[in-house]
């Protein structure tokens, strides 16, 4: 296969880090090439690179062998490169059409020709078989659609080379299916596609080559035929992962339980029993009410009716602090909007709930706070330079060991977890899956919200599945099967 | 150890800000020219009288700086202290003028006590309004308050009948105090700054109520799921702001005298940029009470300057316009640099 695009000795500093160092990657045309390593290997930046968000420090990328220099993205656009973004990147108080002709707005003298943009809108989305509302305000529409939107203006723009940066991050496991479709189409129509991606799942599914960068330096390129999930993983991390292998915790006394639990329009009918020892996951598609759940058990929403208790007795409705003081829990599925506070630092986001606890007559006792933080800074092993550091600077897996942490120095006896590992590098999943079962060996009850069914059937000592907002159904550990949880998901 | 303290000193985020105002005194001493004063050279800006004029003149909104910083950490905006400033001292006189027992020309105990309470309080009340109205209502702070802020001067001014009324010259006597220093020369308003401004940081770095403002500011949702009561923390930092509005209120008509409706008008804005100056961010989670402090005292000796080197006083605004967004732009320029000094 000729390369289409080659990367030459590509470096990139940042103050204090090297997040690309010469790498050396060739891209074969009409390909579907993987890049993997963990959050901060530098793949999200050799992105930006190729699609000329980002200039290098030093080295060359060549397109059919001419060197490119992008001064933005709008020249690596014209020369036939586009890129589909983690965040999407487009207006959202805009519709599909208008967002379809942004840079490029189609007009009659000082007026927008609405008809021509329309038009233009329609041959883009046919192009790659999506069927979209093209007058729909576009954040009106789900995040996949969203994204469809996305990759019909870069290929109606003429992409010969289009970069995916974790593109299912946010997608249901149908949207993702529906995506993967998509990118077999256009490879089989010559598009080269760059895919830049955690989940193994997806990669062996979709690629012919990976190449896996660490620590921004380029460690190998494959055909895919040739790894294996293992050898992915110790080429990404470096070393063998460790399985934390079974948990011995033992089953106590209920933590918490819930009994006819029901908000309008969200959950009807939940109830369930959570044990100390126990690690309880939640399954279900997106939607089905999980996360609504975890939220009104937590306080966080007004309108719920029914009865929660905590180790017996009532916890009431609708105050997060109550929960809080009753030792639970939750860390949020979306960690920079509800999980942490970017700009502050790692010790004032650990210590945040629990500040009371740490005041004298109102003043925070310095001493007592660094101490509880740095506590649990050790134990969760968060690579930062210190106590001191702003979050909004870490990794995603460092911003999420940081969140736990803050639940950790809580105390909680029952600890909810929303997605715990999303957007988190294989090394600190398995350490973040390694602290939910300390967790439970300590007699703590975890409660766990995902939507990778490996994951859950991993960890979970049962399992409950959502659909449409009620529980349809209980699975043991030993029952659990991807099969069998997809199955009671989708109701076929 | 010493050559840590010198460090964290040189790091401090007011750094550039002292500079700016050093700077801009030094430059004054040297060009502002000399005066004979009872025989003795005096500098025109370097001398006691004219140091302490920027100190009184800057204190009233100084300490309206602080309370605003608090409101603008917490990811808000107050519109209406200038109002507030102009209802307190407006309701306080006449309030006074109905008490003869406190209207007296020596000052007492009971006479400060008093009207100094009900000022105070006239400013809490105002500020809970606003706060309630804010967390409550869901609608944005600056509505709210420039609502606020033309009522409640319609207020003073409806009860004053747009008349100016007189402080009893008991309260002058205290602010006016030359507390031993020579005759002419007031340092009582500048205490004063200092005293507010130092709670204000000991609030704002020290306890839980002020880590949790800069937390609702920073991530008003993460604070949410941190169970923060977040109407609460709002509620409070207007009721601080129209406290600290009426004590500004307090001290200024007193110290001149006599408060009227038309008091501290356009003051809102000069104490915005005062905070603005002093580092604080319009988008919440950011400043401090000493940044606001220097912010004001930066403004006022610009104005100042304008006159000790006779320049036309017809470009005051001019000047401070350019010179507010000259000073922001140069602070979070300092900021940038610093951030990528502490990345290496």
């Amino acid at each position: 296969m000729t390369p289409i695009l080659e990367i030459k000795g590509v470096t990139k500093r940042y103050p204090g880090v090297i997040a690309l160092d010469s790498v050396d990657i060739a891209v074969g045309e009409g390909s579907v090439h993987a890049l993997m390593g963990e959050n901060g290997a530098g793949k999200s930046t050799l992105g930006k690179v190729i699609c000329g968000l980002v200039h290098p420090d030093g080295g060359t990328v060549l397109l059919n062998g001419q060197p490119m220099k992008f001064s933005d993205p709008g020249e690596a656009v014209r020369a036939g490169i586009g890129m589909v973004h983690q965040e999407l990147l487009f207006c959202e108080n805009l519709s599909v059409e208008e967002n379809l002709s942004l840079g490029d707005v189609p007009r009659h003298g000082m007026f927008v020709d609405r008809l021509e943009m329309s038009r233009r809108a329609h041959a883009a989305l046919e192009r790659i078989g999506v069927n979209v509302d093209t007058g729909a305000r576009l954040g009106a529409l789900p995040v996949a659609v969203q994204q469809m939107v996305q990759i019909a203006g870069a290929v109606a723009k003429g992409a010969r080379v289009l970069i995916f940066d974790e593109p299912t991050s946010s997608l249901s496991h149908s949207e993702s299916e529906r995506l993967f479709e998509l990118i077999d189409q256009l490879k089989a129509d010559g598009v080269t596609c760059i895919y830049i991606s955690h989940r193994m799942n997806e990669i062996f599914r979709l690629c012919d080559t990976i190449s896996v960068l660490r620590d921004g330096r380029h460690v190998v390129t494959r055909p895919a035929s040739e790894l294996d999930h293992d050898s992915l993983v110790k080429a990404m991390i470096g070393r063998e992962l460790e399985d934390a292998g079974e948990h011995d915790a033992t089953i106590g006394e209920v933590a918490l339980s819930v009994a006819g639990l029901e908000s309008p329009g969200k959950f009807r009918g939940v109830s369930f029993e959570l044990r100390n020892g126990e690690i309880l996951g939640l399954a279900g598609l997106v939607g089905a009410g999980r996360t609504e759940v975890l939220e009104a058990i937590f306080g966080l929403d007004p309108a719920v009716r029914g009865e929660i208790r905590v180790h017996g007795s009532s916890l009431g409705t609708g105050r997060v602090g109550k929960a809080i003081d009753r030792r639970v829990g939750m860390v949020p599925e979306d960690r920079k909007r509800h999980g942490l506070v970017l700009g502050m630092r790692i010790r004032e986001n650990e210590t945040l709930p629990i500040l009371p606890r740490l005041a004298k007559l109102g003043f925070v006792q310095t001493r007592n706070e660094r101490e509880t933080a740095r506590k649990y800074f050790d134990r969760l092993r968060i690579r930062a330079p210190g106590l001191e550091s702003v979050t909004a600077g870490l990794s995603g897996g460092n911003q999420q060991k940081v969140v736990l942490a803050k639940w950790l120095a809580a105390e909680c006896d029952v600890l909810m977890v929303d997605e715990p590992t999303r957007g988190v590098d294989v090394g600190a999943k398995s350490e973040i899956h390694e602290i939910l079962r300390e967790l439970t060996v300590a007699g703590k009850a975890v409660l766990m919200v995902s939507s990778e069914l490996p994951e859950l059937i991993k960890i979970s000592d049962r399992i409950l599945v959502f659909r449409g907002g009620e529980i349809v159904g209980e699975v043991s550990r030993a029952e659990a099967s991807e099969e069998r949880l997809i199955r009671l998901m989708t109701g076929v | 150890m010493l050559r840590q303290r010198m460090a964290a000193l040189l790091n401090a985020p007011q750094i550039g800000l002292v500079g700016v105002i050093v700077t801009l005194g030094i430059l004054l001493s040297v060009f502002a020219g000399n005066f004979e004063k009872q025989g003795r050279t005096v500098n025109v800006f370097l001398n006691p009288d004219s140091l302490l004029q920027i100190g009184s003149d800057a204190s009233f909104f100084a300490i309206m700086a602080v309370g605003m910083t608090v409101v603008i950490i917490s990811g808000g905006i107050d519109l209406s202290v200038g109002s507030i400033y102009a209802l307190c001292g407006v309701l306080t006189a006449i309030f006074l003028r109905s008490q003869p027992a406190l209207t007296g020309e020596d000052p007492s105990f009971a006479q400060l006590s008093v009207s100094g309470a009900v000022c105070v309080g006239l400013g809490l009340a105002c500020g809970v309004l606003n706060g309630v109205l804010v967390s409550r209502l869901r609608v944005h702070p600056f509505i709210i308050t420039l609502g606020t802020m033309w009522v409640f001067r319609g207020i003073a001014f409806v009860a004053s009948k747009g008349l100016s009324i007189n402080f009893p010259e008991g309260l002058t006597g205290v602010l006016k105090a030359t507390l031993g220093l020579e005759k002419g020369l007031f340092p009582v308003p500048l205490l004063l700054m200092v005293l507010v401004t130092a709670l204000g940081a000991i609030y704002l770095g020290r306890t839980l109520w002020g880590r949790q403002v800069y937390a609702v500011g920073g991530n008003e949702e993460a604070s949410r799921y941190a169970g923060l009561p977040i109407a609460r923390i709002q509620t409070w930092v207007y009721a601080l702001n129209g406290l600290l509005a009426g004590v500004a209120a307090f001290a200024g008509s007193a110290f001149y005298g006599a408060a009227s409706s038309a008091d501290a008008t356009g003051y809102e804005l000069f104490v915005i940029a005062s905070a603005v100056v002093g580092g604080a961010s319009l988008i919440g989670g950011k400043g401090t009470a000493l940044g606001a402090m220097l912010g004001a005292l930066l403004i006022v000796m610009i104005r100042q300057a304008i006159r000790i080197l006779h320049f036309d006083q017809n470009y005051e605004s001019i000047v401070i316009g350019c010179a507010v967004v000259i000073a922001v732009v140069l602070d979070q320029a300092s900021g940038r640099f610093r951030m990528g000094r502490m990345a290496k």
